[in-house]
C-alpha cells in the first residue's frame, strides 16, 4: 500500500487504465470489422496453424469436388458413347437375323452389307468421341484418335489409364478401354466388334452357302460375345460414375464439417464481441469521465 | 539575570529565517512537480543551540536551559535507493521483453498470416493449379493449366524469397540497432560518460558540504534509462561517487571518472543489448525463423521435384527458391504421353504434406514466441509501474501535501513575525516608557 498519493501518479495510472480500455476496445473492434478471431498468429499460434492445416483441406476438398464433378462429366460422355454402339451393334445383330432369314436374295444381303458398314463407320465416330478436347477412348494418348475413319481399323490409343483424384489418395479411374471391345479389325482375327463387323460384311457379300451358314453361326455368336464385353464396359463405367457420385456427396459432407472447424477455429462469435464491445466501450467511457473529474482535483481548488 | 535582552528577536528572526527556507523549498517542489526524475525536497529544520541559564529559579536555584529558536540544517531529497535498484532490475528485463516482442512481431508481420498473400495460402493455390492439371494436362486447357501451375509456382518462389529478405533486412536492422546504441558516440557511451563526469561533480559538492540534490536526481536518472540497455549495479562509494556494472562486460562501465568503453556483452547481459544479441545469435528466434523458412523451402522443392522427371523447383534455401522450366515444359504425365496425368496427380497429392505441416508448425512456432514475449512484456509493465508508484509514492511532488505544507510555513512566518512585533513591544516598553516616571 502507497502512503502517498502524487497527481502524477494519478495521471499515470489514469493514463494507463484508459490505454487498457482503449486496446480492448480497439481489439473487440476489429475482431468485429473482420470477423476474426485469429488476425495475426500470436492471437492464437495453435489456432494459426490449424487454420492453415484446415484452409488447405478445404481447398483441397474444392479440388476433389471440381476433379469428381468432372470426372461424372467425363463419365457421361464415354457412356453416351458407349449406348450409341450398343444401339448400332444391336442393330448390326437385326440385320443378321433378317439376312439369315431364307428369303432374302443376295441384292438385299447387299444392301444390309451397306448399312453394316455405315454402322460400322457409325460405331468408329462414337469411339472418337471427345470430352473437353480430351479423346475418351485413347487411353491416355487424349489427342490420338482412337480409330481412323475408313478402311484402318488399328486402335491408335494405349491401354494406360486415367485417374481423378476425388480425396486424399483416392483416385477414380475413368477412362474406358475401348479396345478390348472394338480391338484391331478384320487383319487381327481378333474376334472383337471390328472384327466381327468386317467378317459379316463379308459373309453378307460372300454369296456362298457357307457365308450364310456363318453368319448365323460364327458371326452371330460373335456379336453377342463383343455385346456381353460392351455391357461389361458399360457397367465398369456406371460404377465409375457411381464412386464419383459418392465421393461427391462425401466430399460435401466434409466440406461442411471442415468449414465448421475453421468457423470454430477462427470465427469471431459476433454475439459474444458484440456483448464485450458494449462493456468495453461502457468502461472506457466510465474511465474517461472517472479520470477527468479526478485529474482535476486537487486542495487548490479549495484554498482561497 | 542572563537572558541577552535582545534574543527574542534573534530567535524570531530565526524562526522568519527557516520558515522562509521552508517555504522557497516548498515552492521548488511546486515548481517541479512535473519534472521527469524529480525528487522532492524538505528543509530539515533543527533548533538552535540552547543558551544556558544558570539559575532561573530562585527557590530551588536550578538553572534551565532557553531555546534559541531554529535553523536550517540542510535541504535533502527524499529517495528510497532500494526500489531504485527494484525498479532498474525490471527496467532491463522489461525493456528486454519489449525488444523481443517488437522485432518478432516485425517478422510476423513480415509473414502476412493468415491472408491470401500469406505462403500458406499460396501453397494451397499451388497445389489445386496441379490439380487442375490433372483434370485436363492436354490441349488448350492443358496450355492453360501449365501456365497457371507455372505462375502459381514462381509466385510462391516470390513470396518465399521475399520473405527470406524480410527477414534477413529485420536481422541486420537488429545489428545495426546493436552498434549503433554500443558506438563510440551512442547512446551507452553517452550515458556512461555524463555519469562519471556527475560522479566528480557530486564528490567535490559533498566535499564542500553542499548536499548536490540536482545531480543526483539526474544521475539516478541516466542510470533509469542505463538500465533499459542492459542490467546495471550500482554500488555507492563513501565519496558518493557510483560505481556501475554493465551487462556482463568484464570491467565496470563507470568507476569513478572513468568510463570504460567499449567492452564485449553477450545475450545474457539483460535489456535491449541483450534482447538484441539474442535475436540474431545461434539459438535465437530470428535464426530460427530463416532456418525453418530455408529448410520448409527445401522440403518443397525435394518432394514435388521427386514426383517429376525433370526438376520443377531449382534452389534449396528460400532465398534461392524458383521455378526452374518455362510454363510449356511442365510435366503432367510421367511417361511423355500427353494425356497421362500421374505426375500431376503425385504433386497434387502433396498438399498437406510434409511441406505444409512444416510451414505451419513455423507459424505456430513464431505465434507462441511472438505471444510469450508479449505475455511477459505486460507482466514486467505491471511490475514496473508498480514499482514507478512506489517510488512516486517517496519521491513524488504530491501538490496538496506541498499546498498544505505552504500554509504550514506562511502561517509559521507570520507567527515568527508576530513574535518579533511582541518582542518590539516590549523593549519599546522598556526603552521609551520606562524611567520616566513624574515627567
Amino acid at each position: 500500500m502507497t502512503e502517498r498519493i502524487t497527481p502524477a501518479m494519478v495521471t499515470a495510472s489514469t493514463l494507463n487504465d484508459l490505454n487498457s480500455s482503449l486496446t480492448a476496445l480497439e481489439r473487440t473492434s476489429d475482431e468485429l470489422s473482420s470477423g476474426k478471431t485469429i488476425l495475426e498468429p500470436s492471437d492464437n499460434p495453435y489456432g494459426a496453424s490449424r487454420v492453415i492445416d484446415l484452409q488447405s483441406q478445404l481447398d483441397g476438398l474444392s479440388s476433389y469436388e471440381t476433379n469428381a464433378k468432372d470426372g461424372i462429366s467425363w463419365e457421361n460422355t464415354a457412356s453416351s458413347a458407349m449406348s450409341s454402339i450398343n444401339s448400332a451393334a444391336e442393330r448390326v445383330r437385326e440385320l443378321i437375323l433378317q439376312a439369315a432369314n431364307g428369303t432374302t436374295n443376295q441384292s438385299d444381303l447387299e444392301t444390309i452389307a451397306l448399312q453394316v458398314e455405315q454402322l460400322t463407320e457409325g460405331i468408329k465416330q462414337a469411339a472418337d468421341t471427345q470430352y473437353a478436347g480430351q479423346y475418351v477412348f485413347s487411353g491416355t494418348a487424349t489427342t490420338t484418335r482412337p480409330y481412323e475413319l475408313g478402311a484402318g481399323d488399328e486402335y491408335q490409343g494405349n491401354a494406360e489409364t486415367i485417374g481423378r483424384a476425388v480425396g486424399p489418395g483416392a483416385t477414380v479411374t475413368v477412362s474406358t478401354n475401348i479396345s478390348t471391345l472394338l480391338g484391331n479389325g478384320e487383319a487381327s482375327g481378333d474376334g472383337k466388334l471390328l472384327d466381327t463387323l468386317r467378317t459379316t460384311i463379308k459373309n453378307l457379300r460372300g454369296g456362298t452357302a457357307a457365308d450364310r451358314e456363318a453368319l448365323t453361326n460364327t458371326d452371330l455368336q460373335n456379336l453377342d460375345g463383343n455385346l456381353e464385353t460392351l455391357s461389361e464396359l458399360q457397367a465398369t463405367a456406371g460404377s465409375a460414375t457411381d464412386q464419383l457420385q459418392a465421393a461427391l456427396s462425401r466430399n460435401e459432407d466434409l466440406q461442411t464439417a471442415i468449414s465448421e472447424s475453421l468457423s470454430n477455429t477462427d470465427d469471431t462469435n459476433v454475439a459474444a464481441a458484440s456483448i464485450a464491445y458494449a462493456n468495453e466501450q461502457a468502461a472506457y467511457n466510465a474511465a474517461l469521465r472517472a479520470g477527468a473529474t479526478i485529474v482535476q482535483e486537487s486542495l487548490l481548488n479549495f484554498l482561497q | 539575570m542572563s537572558i541577552p535582552t535582545l534574543q527574542g528577536l534573534q530567535t524570531a528572526l530565526s524562526g522568519l529565517l527557516a520558515e522562509q527556507s521552508a517555504l522557497d523549498v516548498t515552492g521548488s517542489n511546486i515548481a517541479n512537480a512535473n519534472t521527469e526524475g524529480y525528487s522532492r525536497e524538505t528543509a530539515v529544520l533543527q533548533p538552535n543551540p540552547p543558551l544556558d541559564i544558570p539559575a532561573i529559579s530562585t527557590l530551588t536555584g536550578q538553572g534551565a536551559q532557553l531555546g534559541t529558536g531554529v535553523g536550517v540544517q540542510t535541504i535533502t531529497r527524499i529517495r528510497n535507493t532500494y526500489l531504485d535498484a527494484q525498479y532498474r532490475a525490471q527496467n532491463s528485463a522489461l525493456s528486454n521483453a519489449s525488444t523481443q516482442t517488437e522485432v518478432l512481431s516485425q517478422a510476423q508481420a513480415a509473414f502476412n498470416e493468415p491472408t491470401s498473400a500469406s505462403i500458406a495460402a499460396q501453397l494451397s493455390s499451388f497445389w489445386s493449379a496441379w490439380n487442375s492439371l490433372a483434370d485436363s494436362p492436354t490441349g488448350e486447357a492443358g496450355e492453360a493449366a501449365k501456365v497457371g501451375v507455372a505462375e502459381a509456382g514462381e509466385q510462391l518462389a516470390r513470396t518465399f524469397n521475399e520473405l527470406s529478405s524480410q527477414l534477413s533486412t529485420i536481422a541486420s536492422q537488429v545489428g545495426e540497432q546493436y552498434s549503433s546504441l554500443t558506438g563510440a558516440s551512442g547512446e551507452v557511451h553517452n550515458l556512461a560518460t555524463q555519469i562519471a563526469q556527475l560522479n566528480g561533480q557530486i564528490r567535490l559538492s559533498e566535499e564542500a558540504g553542499q548536499p548536490p540534490n540536482t545531480m543526483l536526481d539526474r544521475r539516478d536518472e541516466l542510470l533509469d534509462k542505463l538500465s533499459g540497455l542492459a542490467n546495471v549495479t550500482v554500488t555507492e562509494q563513501s565519496d558518493h561517487t557510483d560505481i556501475v556494472t554493465f551487462g556482463d562486460a568484464a570491467e565496470p562501465l563507470v568507476e569513478d571518472t572513468t568510463v570504460n568503453w567499449p567492452q564485449a556483452l553477450t545475450e545474457a547481459s539483460g535489456g535491449e543489448l541483450g534482447a538484441l544479441l539474442n535475436l540474431t545469435g545461434p539459438k535465437g528466434a530470428l535464426t530460427g525463423l530463416q532456418t525453418g523458412l530455408d529448410g520448409v523451402a527445401e522440403t518443397l522443392a525435394a518432394t514435388v521435384n521427386a514426383q517429376l522427371k525433370t526438376p520443377f523447383f531449382s534452389g534449396a534455401t528460400a532465398t534461392t527458391l524458383a521455378v526452374a522450366v518455362e510454363p510449356g515444359e511442365v510435366q503432367a504425365s510421367d511417361n511423355g504421353v500427353s494425356g497421362n496425368n500421374e505426375a500431376a496427380l503425385a504433386v497434387a497429392g502433396l498438399r498437406g504434406g510434409a511441406a505444409e505441416e512444416g510451414y505451419a508448425a513455423l507459424v505456430e512456432q513464431l505465434g507462441s514466441d511472438v505471444q510469450d514475449a508479449k505475455d511477459e512484456q505486460t507482466n514486467l509493465q505491471t511490475t514496473v509501474t508498480a514499482i514507478n508508484d512506489q517510488r512516486q509514492a517517496v519521491s513524488g511532488v504530491s501538490l496538496d501535501e506541498e499546498m498544505t505544507n505552504l500554509i504550514t510555513f506562511q502561517r509559521g512566518y507570520q507567527a515568527s513575525a508576530r513574535t518579533m512585533t511582541a518582542m518590539d513591544e516590549m523593549l519599546d516598553t522598556l526603552i521609551n516608557h520606562t524611567g520616566v516616571a513624574g515627567l
